[in-house]
């Protein structure tokens, strides 16, 4: 359990995190989405105590990180990729890490054999690739087999059976009750791993719902249709409540209507229809629509007057 | 890579966590295994003890016997100034030793790691400075014991009166050991605060360097005052006899130098944010 009241992180006139407000519970995996520069990892960084917010709290299992007297039993943490010491092995690095809370080899050479690094345990983390470096991350935030883990985009640089793995253990830790965290800014893999998701938007928390009510929120389900008689349709069509747009001469996107309605109005009125088409908006397009306006670096659109 | 276990492993039969927890010895473990297990500290170590005997071998292969029968105390002196010549060059190594030990932590970013296993911090920069310290003090304490065996029959050999190991020259080799123990901690204070291992290089070499130095350039007479307050001059008290300050009192002004760097070190890390 982790409960956010009021969080805020403000680097000089930067404003990270403004005032987020959330709980993220056990038992599910709670994603944590928004473009880049949202906030979600200095949220996660203030989750586990390594910055100070400059107001508000964040609390774990109902205490504050730095209170636990056993932090790597309460919360395991994957933040960036390498924050670990290239010029030690893996091995190593998870014995030491375990040492100060009596962890012993036993359970080290446990998460290198539940990671897969069996192969390169001895080796140094510097020549890791991203994959591997990944696994360890994850390797030591299973270390004090915690209640709580917190994993800052798990799948980057995975090979795609690390990333079903990641999927699975995720899924698999959460069953056992646990409460598990974990950013993306890959909507499609937010949809395929999370339950609940908590959406960032320049440091605010825009949308705190389960997958399934975000989907619905925000994106439009429309139907598409297609007719040589386009524009008698879209007459018969009108309503308040009804949108039409006309996507090209014989294409129509309908909006407040169901394909059924739509078919039998043509139906009913002698038109004849090339395609009826129900598009559902997807976890994909019911974000960037919630961050539209949240995103912080915009990118332009290349225009070829921009490529000339 | 090798194929992954089943998820069901993560919960782990080898985890007691209901008496389980942070402790004191197991952070200074901790750091013991992070010590150990680079290669720039073997390194460094092993430097350390080449230099040593090697100039100490040097020194005593040039050395003639006095022309008038030496007294005690002269032959003692000889004995300590052949077995910790080397002491000028290892502080050097053991200053860069000292910055790395806890600049590398923020420069790979395993500080994040280090911190949130013990999000207090304070007990992570103790115990580092603690490990650091002994293992420095063994290394430099057998190094300085090693050049001493070896030099004596080649100082025999010239015809020199060797010293026998009594307490005084004991007393001699645990200060100079010790004064590399207080310049390793002043340059992990300097590291600390700099969180960056050029930077923290540069000013712990300096300080050794480059300060002393310029202090001696001044002409004025204070200039002199503060040449032998500075770690590099004062700490040298600690193992030979007739310096500036007495040994207790060179004690005391290394003492203090560890606490002006380590103090605000230790108040930096507490409050930024890693």
């Amino acid at each position: 359990m982790i409960e956010a009241q009021s969080l805020t992180k403000r680097y000089g006139q930067r404003t990270a995190v403004d005032a987020a407000t959330f709980t993220v519970r056990p038992g599910k995996v709670t994603g944590l989405l928004g473009p880049n520069g949202a906030g979600k990892s200095t949220t996660m960084r203030m989750i586990v105590g390594l910055d100070r917010p400059t107001s508000g709290s964040v609390r774990v299992n109902g205490h504050f990180y730095a209170e636990h007297s056993a932090p790597l039993h309460e919360v395991g943490a994957l933040l960036d990729a390498k924050a670990i010491h290239s010029g030690r092995s893996a091995y190593n690095h998870l014995l030491a890490l375990g040492a100060t809370h009596g962890i012993g080899a036993a359970r080290v050479r446990e998460v290198i054999d539940l990671t897969g690094l069996q192969a390169v345990a001895g080796k140094r983390v510097g020549g890791f690739s991203l994959g591997m470096g990944q696994r360890l991350g994850i390797a030591a935030a299973l270390l004090g087999d915690p209640q709580t883990l917190i994993l800052d985009e798990p799948i980057n640089g995975l090979d795609p059976e690390g990333v079903l793995w990641v999927r699975g253990l995720l899924k698999h830790l959460a069953s056992e009750g646990r409460t598990v965290l974990l950013s993306s800014h890959l909507m499609s893999e937010m949809a395929m791993t999370a339950d609940h998701i908590i959406v960032f938007g320049r440091g605010r928390v825009i949308a705190d719902a389960p997958v399934a009510d975000v989907v619905g929120q925000g994106a439009v389900t429309s139907v598409r249709v297609s007719s040589p008689q386009a524009a008698e349709l879209a007459r018969l069509l009108a309503a308040p409540d009804v949108q039409v747009t006309s996507a090209s001469g014989s294409t129509l996107d309908v909006a407040g209507v169901s394909a059924a309605t739509i078919g039998g109005i043509a139906a009913s009125n002698g038109l004849v229809l090339h395609e009826l088409t129900t598009v559902t908006g997807s976890l994909e397009e019911a974000y960037l629509r919630l961050t539209a306006d949240e995103v912080e670096y915009h990118t332009q659109s290349v225009t070829p007057e921009v490529v000339r | 890579m090798s194929t992954l276990a089943q998820p069901a492993l993560a919960r782990s039969s080898h985890i007691d966590a209901s008496n389980r927890g942070l402790s004191a010895t197991g952070i200074v473990r901790s750091e013991w295994i992070k010590l150990r297990s680079l290669r720039s500290t073997w390194w460094s170590f092993s430097i350390i003890v080449l230099i040593q005997v090697s100039i100490a071998v040097l020194f005593a292969l040039t050395t003639s016997p006095m022309a008038t029968e030496p007294t005690t105390q002269q032959v003692t002196q000889a004995a300590v100034s052949i077995s910790t010549l080397g002491v000028l060059f290892s502080q050097l190594v053991i200053a860069v030793l000292g910055v790395l030990v806890i600049s590398g932590e923020y420069s790979t970013g395993q500080i994040r790691s280090s911190f949130m296993a013990v999000p207090n911090r304070l007990p992570v920069l103790a115990a580092k400075a603690l490990v650091f310290a002994v293992a420095t003090f063994v290394v430099a304490l057998v190094a300085i014991v090693i050049s001493y065996v070896v030099t004596m029959p080649i100082l025999a050999g010239n015809g020199v009166d060797a010293a026998p190991l009594e307490p005084s020259l004991w007393l001699s080799f645990f200060g100079a050991a010790g004064y590399l123990v207080f310049i390793g901690l002043i340059s992990l204070g300097i590291g600390a605060a700099l969180r960056s291992t050029a930077g923290g290089i540069a000013a712990s070499l300096g300080l050794l360097l480059v300060v002393p130095t310029i202090f001696q350039l001044i002409p004025a007479e204070w200039a002199g005052v503060v040449a032998s307050w500075l770690p590099g001059t004062a700490g040298q008290s600690l193992y030979y006899t007739g310096s500036t300050f007495e040994p207790w009192q060179a004690l005391l002004v290394m003492l203090g130098w560890v606490a002006v760097t380590l103090i605000p070190a230790a108040v930096l890390m507490k409050r930024r944010d890693a």
